[in-house]
C-alpha cells in the first residue's frame, strides 16, 4: 500500500531546502537581474561557518546567526569586488562572472575546512507519528526556522522602507530612481538579504544532510528550477515552487521509480512554462 | 609595419632558452628503462589511500631495481594525480602517456577514473593495473584489448561475499539498497545473482540518486517489505544520511555495507550507538603470505604505519612485482609480451614464489612460477580479474572488529 500522507510529507520537507536556496537566487536577480550561479557556494560556506560555530560553542542559535553573516558578507563581498564591475553588460558577463565567484569560494572552503565530509553533532532522535504520518522532531524545527526566515524577509520586503524600495526597484528601476530611490542603499539591503537566506539554508541543508565543499552547488540546479518554475523575480512563487517540486518528486516515486524523480520534476517545469511561459507567480504578480 | 622592440627579443630569446633546457620530453624514451605511471587519487574522495599507493609503488620499483631490474631493464615511476575525478584522471593519464611515455599506468582507484582513462590506455597500447570494482572494467569495449587487469575484487564478488554472509549470519529476507553508478549497481546485482542463486529471494531492493538532501522514501520502500538485513552498494556520504535517517525511523533491521562506506569515518559521522551490529565487508590482504610482511615492512617505512591500513598499497605493491616478473620472463618489453606473460607468471602452475628476487632467480634457472601476492594470490582470470579473501567485521561499540574470513 502506498502512504501518500507520508511521502508529501518527506516532499515538503524536501522543498524547503530547494524553496530557501530558490528564495536567495530569485530576490538577487529581482534587483541584481542576474541568475546568480554562486548562491549555492555562499550556502556551503554559510554550512562550514555554522558548523565550526556550534562545535565551538555548542550553541545552534548562534550557529545560525555567523551562518546567516557569513552569507550575507561574502554576497556583499561578491558584488563590491566582481558583480558591481559587470553592471550595465550583457547578463551573461555576470552569470560567467559568478560561476568563477562559485569556484573561488569552493577552494576556499576547501583548503580551510578541508575535503572529507563533516557533520553537525546533533543528537539523533527518533521519529513520532502525527496522524499516520512519521516526522522527526529535527524536521519540525528545521521547517520552523525557514517558516520564521520567510516571515522576516517577507515582512522586510513589505513592512519596512528598504522594502518597499526594493520592490520598487524591482518593478521599474529607472522609475524607481527619479522618484528618489537610491539605488546603492537598495543593492547592500538586497546582496545582505539574499547572502543571509543562503548562509541560513546552507546551514540547514548542512544539519540535515553531510557537509562536504559540493553541499550547496549540487543543489542549485533544483533551486533554479524552482526559480523559474515559481516566475524569476517573484520570492513567493519561489517558495511555492520549491515545496511543490518537493512534493512533486516524492509522490511520483511510486509510480517511477526513485531514478525518474528528477525527470518527473522536469516534466512539471516544462508543462508548467508551456502553460505559462512566465512562471506560477509570473511578472504581474512579481515582487511590487 | 611591425617593429621588434628589445623587450619582444628578449622575450623570444628566452622562450628559446626554456625550450631547449627542457631535453627529457624529447627524448623520453631512453634505453635500459621501462617507464611507469603512478596514477594515483592523491587527493579527493581517495585521499586516504591514495599516497599510501604511490609510496608503495616507489618502495616496489626500488626493490625491482635493487635486484638488478626486470628483462634488461630498470624501472622509473612518474607520478600524477587523478584527484579521484574522472575528468582530471583522463588529463593525467594523457600527459603521462603523451609527454612522459610511460609504458604502463599503475594504480587507478575509482571505477569512474578507471573506466575514463582505459580508452586512452587501450589507444596507445599501455597496460592498466587497477583497484576498481566495476563489473565493466571486465569486459569489452573496457578491456576489448585485454589490457586491463584488476588487483581488488569485482562489484560482483563483493555481491557474492555479501551472500556468503547472509547465509553465514542465517539472514533470510534480505533487501538491497544500491547508489546509482556502476559499483553501487554492482555490488547489488552481484548479491541478487549469488543469493537467488542458492534458490533464496531478495525481498525488495532500490537503486537511488546521488546528492538527494533524504533518502527517506527510498528508506520507507526497503522497510515495508519488512526485511530482516539491507545490503548495500554504497558510499560514505549516502550512508551516513541513510544511517540517520534508518535509526530515526526506530524499525530495527541489520545491514551489510561495503568496507569503504562502513569504515571509521562512518563511525565518527553517526556515532557509535547507530551503526552498532552494522557488518563491514572489505576484500582482505593475503596476510599470511611472505609476500605481505616484504609489503608491510616496506610500507611502515614510507608512510610509518601498518601495512594493513592501506589494502590498495598492497595492491600497488603487486601491480610492480608482477609486472616486472613478467618483463624478466618475457625478456622484451613491448606490451603485448607483458601482457601474455602475466598470467604465465602469476597464476598456477608453478613454484610458489613471494619476492622478485625469489621470482627472478626461478625464471633464470627456467622454471615455471606462480606469484603469490601480498594483497591475495593473485590469479587473474580470462578477463584480467583476481578473487581476494574477504574480511567480515562487526562494528561494536564504536570500534571495527574483524571476525572472519569468507571465501568464495
Amino acid at each position: 500500500m502506498i502512504n501518500f500522507p507520508q511521502l508529501i510529507a518527506n516532499g515538503l520537507v524536501q522543498g524547503l531546502f530547494i524553496a530557501m536556496a530558490a528564495l536567495a537566487i530569485t530576490l538577487a536577480f529581482s534587483i541584481a537581474r542576474f541568475p546568480n550561479a554562486a548562491t549555492g557556494d555562499v550556502m556551503t560556506a554559510g554550512a562550514y561557518t555554522g558548523l565550526a560555530t556550534q562545535s565551538a560553542t555548542g550553541s545552534l542559535i548562534l550557529a545560525g546567526i555567523v551562518a546567516i553573516l557569513t552569507g550575507a558578507v561574502i554576497s556583499l563581498a561578491a558584488d563590491r569586488l566582481v558583480f558591481r564591475k559587470l553592471a550595465g553588460r550583457a547578463v551573461v558577463a555576470s552569470l560567467v562572472a559568478s560561476i568563477g565567484v562559485a569556484f573561488v569560494i569552493r577552494a576556499v572552503l576547501g583548503v580551510t575546512f578541508g575535503l572529507s565530509q563533516l557533520v553537525y553533532d546533533i543528537p539523533l532522535t527518533r521519529a513520532k507519528l502525527y496522524w499516520g504520518v512519521r516526522l522527526t522532531p529535527l524536521d519540525l524545527q528545521v521547517a520552523g526556522a525557514v517558516a520564521l526566515a520567510l516571515a522576516l524577509v517577507f515582512g522586510i520586503l513589505h513592512l519596512t522602507p528598504i522594502g518597499r524600495q526594493m520592490r520598487a526597484v524591482a518593478d521599474d528601476r529607472d522609475l524607481a530612481r527619479v522618484s528618489g530611490v537610491k539605488p546603492e542603499r537598495v543593492m547592500v539591503a538586497l546582496w545582505l538579504i539574499s547572502g543571509g537566506v543562503a548562509g541560513l539554508a546552507g546551514m540547514m541543508l548542512g544539519i540535515k544532510t553531510v557537509v562536504e565543499p559540493e553541499l550547496g552547488w549540487s543543489m542549485l540546479l533544483p533551486a533554479f528550477t524552482a526559480a523559474i518554475l515559481g516566475g524569476i523575480g517573484s520570492p513567493g512563487g519561489a517558495v511555492a515552487a520549491g515545496l511543490l517540486l518537493g512534493v512533486v518528486q516524492e509522490i511520483s516515486t511510486p509510480f517511477v521509480g526513485f531514478n525518474y524523480k528528477l525527470v518527473i520534476a522536469f516534466a512539471a517545469l516544462l508543462g508548467v512554462l508551456l502553460w505559462r511561459p512566465s512562471g506560477l507567480f509570473g511578472k504581474r504578480e512579481g515582487v511590487r | 609595419m611591425t617593429t621588434t622592440s628589445r623587450r619582444q627579443l628578449l622575450q623570444g630569446a628566452a622562450a628559446g632558452t626554456a625550450l631547449l633546457s627542457m631535453p627529457s620530453l624529447t627524448f623520453a624514451q631512453s634505453a635500459g628503462v621501462f617507464r611507469i605511471g603512478a596514477l594515483n587519487p592523491i587527493t579527493g574522495s581517495g585521499s586516504t589511500f591514495g599516497t599510501g599507493m604511490l609510496k608503495a609503488i616507489q618502495a616496489a620499483a626500488d626493490v625491482v631495481n635493487a635486484a638488478g631490474g626486470a628483462g634488461g631493464v630498470k624501472f622509473e615511476v612518474v607520478s600524477e594525480d587523478t584527484q579521484t575525478s574522472p575528468p582530471a584522471g583522463v588529463l593525467a593519464a594523457k600527459k603521462l602517456l603523451e609527454v612522459n611515455k610511460v609504458q604502463a599506468v599503475l594504480g587507478t582507484w575509482s571505477s569512474g577514473v578507471s573506466l575514463a582513462v582505459v580508452p586512452l590506455t587501450n589507444d596507445a597500447n599501455v597496460l592498466l593495473m587497477n583497484t576498481s570494482g566495476a563489473p565493466a572494467l571486465s569486459v569489452p569495449p573496457a578491456n576489448a584489448k585485454g589490457l586491463s587487469f584488476r588487483f581488488q575484487a569485482t562489484n560482483d564478488r563483493f555481491g557474492r561475499a555479501f551472500a556468503e554472509v547472509c547465509v553465514k549470519e542465517g539472514f533470510k529476507r534480505p533487501a538491497t539498497m544500491a547508489f546509482n553508478n556502476a559499483s553501487g549497481i554492482g555490488n547489488a546485482d552481484g548479491f541478487k545473482k549469488a543469493w537467488e542463486g542458492k534458490g533464496n529471494k531478495v525481498v525488495a531492493g532500490v537503486v537511488y540518486e546521488p546528492n538527494q538532501t533524504s533518502y527517506r522514501s527510498e528508506l520507507q520502500k526497503i522497510l515495508d517489505a519488512n526485511p530482516d538485513v539491507i545490503v548495500t552498494g554504497s558510499y560514505l556520504q549516502d550512508t551516513t544520511i541513510l544511517m540517520r535517517e534508518w535509526y530515526q525511523s526506530g524499525i530495527p533491521v541489520k545491514w551489510i555495507l561495503p568496507g569503504w562506506a562502513g569504515s571509521p569515518d562512518l563511525v565518527k559521522a553517526v556515532g557509535a550507538p547507530v551503526v552498532e551490529g552494522v557488518i563491514s565487508v572489505d576484500s582482505v590482504s593475503n596476510v599470511g603470505a611472505e609476500s605481505y610482511k616484504l609489503y608491510d615492512a616496506a610500507y611502515q617505512k614510507a608512510m610509518g604505519k601498518p601495512g594493513s591500513s592501506n589494502v590498495y598499497a598492497a595492491m600497488t605493491w603487486d601491480m610492480v612485482i608482477t609486472l616486472a616478473l613478467a618483463i624478466e620472463a618475457a625478456g622484451k618489453t613491448d606490451t603485448d609480451s607483458i601482457k601474455s606473460h602475466i598470467r604465465t607468471v602469476a597464476n598456477p602452475p608453478g613454484d610458489d614464489v613471494f619476492s622478485y628476487a625469489a621470482g627472478k632467480a626461478a625464471l633464470k634457472a627456467g622454471k615455471k612460477i606462480n606469484y603469490q601476492g601480498a594483497s591475495s594470490v593473485l590469479d587473474f582470470d580470462e578477463y584480467g580479474d583476481v578473487t581476494p579473501d574477504f574480511g567480515v567485521s562487526f562494528i561494536e561499540g564504536g570500534a571495527i572488529n574483524q571476525k572472519y574470513v569468507v571465501k568464495i
